[in-house]
């Protein structure tokens, strides 16, 4: 490293390649230390990218630490060795050097070099977890409310609250969305993170490794008990355990009756004679479609598929829990319902009359 | 006279007459080192409020289920600690303040191009203070500086207050950035070429644009805002058809750029002051001024990097990941320029440069955390937890707020003629050093292993991290103290400086201290670089300056 305008003691003498030698083996000590760092023993990883993002996490602190200690003891050592002394004139000036091109080359290079390879690092990781689309996996819903998470699993009708058991191995597919305000969805020990936004659904793909309890934790600010927004567990569980825990939801939902949460049963009847499936499915077109599909259950827009609301043996119950029947699924169209999954309108919100109710359900049956 | 005919009488050379009485001398000035002034005192005041909410917040987080406040009252206290660090401390004490004392005469001129106003600016910005305080009073907002809808859609009525609040600095803002970029474009004085004005210019320089531009975006998203919360026209709230990310967009849209006005002036604060008190040249003048205006210019490009978990497209988070990441190129550039100059210095270790230096070292933490957070694999862990707050806080206090006390030491001979106690200084400096890195040190952990932001309680696993950083800071308010009590006692007592104590060769030190209201007797002709210690002064016509019999000049055909 020669420096190009030769001024009077613009050399490197020993003492700096001494000070920098140092540099190097603390630095490769640094380095030694991250990469060899086990980072479980403070924070489990459950899940698939959670062991690549410590690994990425590693190579930053690696990286980082070492940009670290070469920039302060740069700056102490200079600081001491340049430092004025007592016996200085005062009109000392420094070496006046303005710069040094090889040097400022490096100093661009070096880092840009260190950015690529953790950019490269990085889409490989990220793009896992956004993309992935495996066919055998399980999809889960997890839905922010304030202040607690409810999740729903294919299959099940209604909600569970408090827990998200995983079976181990399998892809899992993780829809979040938010009935309210923004949550945010996180589980340190997947290392992953997805905002629960109200009209949105956000997509994360993992596969648990490693069965035990882990906390789930709320990451966005979402009113008076946001604090209080980590109670809830997720649990990776063997593939026998999870059927069981997964089959006795089905049962419990199935026979549970007014128990779900949600608000605007009424009683108020619907004379459902005479109704035109035909003029049905026109009113079904304009005034249900932008909130409903025809397809199964799970085919969710923003509430679900209507097609098997009728004539599914797996779909017993409404999901305000009265039983799925005519004149249930007319009461609810006309006093509408609020529920986990969302608002559905009312009659008068949606300005249907009952002889439009009696049209819909006419052509809601013609699912078979 | 030679130097205005060969100027050819520009705008640089318009005078003010001198203003008379109180009044016109103090409050409604339109001189820029008053108004400068104005916005310090305003700023520091600020500071001392929110200082005051962030021990109250320390307290509380002494205990995991500190009763010290209720959550609500939490939540208010740290949405306006942050947004009065923000937009009531740093940004106006970087632009507002040390933009308005010290570039205009850095580059030979009398004042600003729009003195009227640079007035209104600054008159904008105690009203804004004002109702951001108020605010308390019917329920202060509760999401945090960042008030993301649809949470504060459901805030308290001070939430309007605070749009309002922010709209009008935000107003400010954006007229300061036209004023100073005209200012830098129009005003500068014979012979101070772009490559020969002062780093701190081509800071500032920088950073006007970013005023100018970013701040609009805020207004605007700070309106519809308001707009939906006061007369429900929905522009967020999803349920009827608003979107909840047009805010963030927009927000971010300027809070990035925001974070580099916050940033940017330091950077060239310290940039000023590392060679003057090395006695050597900066290192790399025309990489440093470049790298401002690259980071100023990739600061645009940037701000979804604080969407990741938000539900961006791979896509654009790809994108938003690697422009990221490009920043830390000119960053880096900047960092390692400071360590060279300081290599074959004479290095005068006053309070001033203590604060630089140590700004090199903290604000290189805060630099680095910043990278890591570029990686979107790694945000998605981090977003959202104390790591962001450690993060940012290295960034605005070890960056921002460690230059803005290393600009205080250097400038405050310019603005009373008197120094700053170094003895004071430098038990400041070491306390605030200790405190501050205290403090904020065991966030990264605590946020890494599970400790969100914006809780009033935690879970105990977190206490003694948490409890660590409440003692230091207790160390860092009270560092602050000490600054505060160094400074109105050196406004009296302070040692005589002269005009220029450090033998620094930018403008300002050539005239004398405090500086008279016309700046320059005659404006002066510059044909050099400022950093060349081993050369005379590159000035032409300064001779009179300081000789008292030379008259003050006269005002030409003002009215
Ligand atoms: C604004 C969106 C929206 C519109 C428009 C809407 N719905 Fe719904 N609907 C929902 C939501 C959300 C639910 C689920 C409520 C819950 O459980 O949280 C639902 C539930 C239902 C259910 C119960 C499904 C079950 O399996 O229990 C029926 C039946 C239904 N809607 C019919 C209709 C019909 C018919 C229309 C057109 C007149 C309609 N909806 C229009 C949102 C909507
Ligand atoms: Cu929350
Ligand atoms: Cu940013």
């Amino acid at each position: 490293m020669a420096v190009e305008h030769r001024e009077p003691g613009a050399e490197l003498d020993r003492q700096f390649w001494i000070v920098t030698a140092l540099i190097a083996i603390a630095s490769l000590a640094w380095i030694a230390f991250a990469l060899a760092w086990d980072i479980t023993k403070v924070l489990p990883e459950a899940v698939r990218p959670a062991d690549l993002i410590d690994a990425l996490f590693r190579f930053l602190l690696a990286a980082s630490g070492v940009v670290f200690i070469v920039v302060t003891t740069y700056v102490v050592y200079f600081s001491l060795r340049y430092r004025r002394r007592a016996d200085d004139p005062p009109d000392a000036i420094g070496i006046q050097i303005h710069d040094h091109h090889a040097l400022e080359l490096w100093w661009t290079i070096i880092p840009t070099v260190l950015l690529v390879a953790l950019g490269i690092f990085s889409v490989r990781i990220f793009s896992g977890i956004y993309l992935e689309q495996p066919t055998n996996g399980l999809t889960v819903e997890a839905i922010g409310h304030q202040w607690y998470f409810d999740f729903r699993y294919p299959g099940i009708n209604g909600v569970i609250t408090d827990e998200m058991h995983l079976p181990l191995g399998v892809p899992v597919t993780l829809h979040v969305t938010s009935q309210d305000v923004i949550h945010s969805f996180w589980i340190p020990a997947d290392r992953i993170k997805a905002d629960m936004v109200p009209g949105l659904i956000n997509t994360l793909h993992f596969t648990p490794t490693h069965p035990g309890t882990y906390k789930i934790i709320c990451t966005e600010f979402c009113g008076t008990l946001h604090s209080d927004m980590n109670k809830q567990i997720m649990v990776v569980q063997d593939d026998a355990s999870f059927k069981k825990w997964y089959e006795g939801w089905k049962v419990k939902n199935a026979h549970a009756s007014n128990a779900l949460p949600g608000t605007g049963v009424s009683s108020a009847s619907v004379n459902l004679a005479g109704g035109s499936a035909a003029n049905g499915q026109k009113l079904f077109t304009s005034k249900c479609i932008a909130c409903h599909g025809t397809g199964a259950f799970d085919a969710k827009v923003v509430g679900p598929g209507l097609k098997n609301v009728l004539h599914d043996p797996a779909h017993p119950q409404l999901l305000n829990g009265t039983p799925a029947n005519e004149d249930d699924v007319a009461k609810l169209i006309k006093s509408g319902f609020t529920g986990a999954m969302g608002h559905m309108p009312s009659e008068a919100e949606n300005s249907l009359s009952d002889k439009d109710i009696a049209d819909l359900v006419a052509f809601l049956n013609t699912y078979k | 006279m030679a130097v205005a005919e060969l100027h050819g009488g520009g705008i640089a050379e318009h005078v003010h007459p001198e203003p008379h009485g109180f009044i016109r001398k103090y409050i409604f000035s339109i001189d820029h080192k008053i108004i400068g002034l104005q916005y310090m005192i305003t700023a520091f005041i600020f500071l001392v409020m929110g200082g005051m909410l962030a021990e109250l917040i320390r307290v509380q987080l002494m205990s995991p289920h500190g009763t010290l406040v209720s959550n609500d009252t939490f939540d208010e206290l740290y949405s306006v600690h942050g947004s009065t660090m923000v937009w009531l401390v740093i940004i106006p004490m970087l632009t507002g303040a040390f933009g308005n004392f010290v570039f205009p005469v850095q580059i030979g001129a009398r004042d600003v191009a729009f003195p009227w106003l640079n007035m209104a600016s600054f008159w904008m910005f105690p009203p804004a203070g004002l109702m951001l305080y108020g605010s308390f009073l019917m329920g202060a907002p509760t999401a945090g500086w960042t008030e993301y809808p649809p949470m504060s859609l459901q805030g308290a009525p001070g939430t309007s207050m605070w749009c309002a609040a922010i709209f009008l600095i935000g107003v400010s803002s954006t007229l300061t950035g036209i004023n100073f970029l005209v200012t830098l474009l129009r005003m500068r004085a014979p012979g101070m070429t772009l490559t020969r004005m002062p780093l701190f210019c081509w800071a500032q320089l920088a950073t006007a644009p970013l005023l100018m531009i970013a701040t609009t975006a805020l207004g605007a998203a700070l309106a519809a805002l308001f707009i939906e919360r006061q007369f429900g026209v929905p522009f967020y709230d999803p349920t009827r058809g608003g979107s909840p990310l047009l805010w963030q967009h927009m927000f971010w849209f300027y809070s990035h750029p925001a974070v580099y006005i916050m940033i940017l002036p330091a950077f060239g604060m310290i940039s000023e002051i590392i060679p003057t008190f090395a006695r050597k040249p900066i290192f790399g003048y025309r990489m440093i001024a470049f790298s401002s205006v690259a980071i100023a210019l990739l600061g645009f490009m940037v701000w979804a990097h604080h969407m990741f978990t938000s539900g961006l497209s791979p896509a654009l988070q790809l994108a938003f990941m690697l422009l990221t990441m490009t920043i830390a190129i000119p960053t880096g550039i900047k960092i390692f320029s400071w360590v060279a100059t300081l290599w074959g210095g004479k290095i005068h270790f006053t309070t001033a440069m203590l604060f630089a230096t140590g700004f090199i070292v903290t604000f290189t933490i805060g630099g680095l955390t910043g990278v890591y957070l570029a990686a979107v694999p790694f945000d998605l862990h981090a977003h959202g937890t104390y790591f962001i707050v450690a993060h940012l806080h290295y960034v605005l206090v070890g960056g921002s707020l460690m230059g803005i006390f290393a600009g205080m030491y250097f400038w405050f001979p310019k603005m009373t003629g008197r120094f700053m106690n170094e003895t004071l200084g430098k038990w400041h400096f070491w306390l605030f050093m200790i405190g501050f890195n205290g403090t904020f040190i065991p966030m990264h952990w605590i946020g890494l292993l599970g400790q969100p932001r914006r809780v009033a309680t935690y879970d105990p696993q977190f206490w003694s991290s948490n409890f660590a950083a409440s003692l230091f800071s207790f160390i860092m308010t009270f560092a602050i103290l000490l600054f505060f009590v160094n400074a109105l006692w050196s406004i009296r007592r302070g040692k005589p400086a002269g005009h220029n104590p450090w033998g620094a060769r930018t403008l300002e030190w050539q005239i004398p201290s405090p500086m008279p209201y016309y700046n320059f007797k005659k404006v002066p002709m510059v044909f050099a670089s400022p950093y060349h210690f081993s050369d005379p002064l590159p000035y032409r016509g300064l001779e009179g300056e300081l000789d008292p019999s030379v008259p003050a000049p006269v005002p030409a055909g003002h009215h």
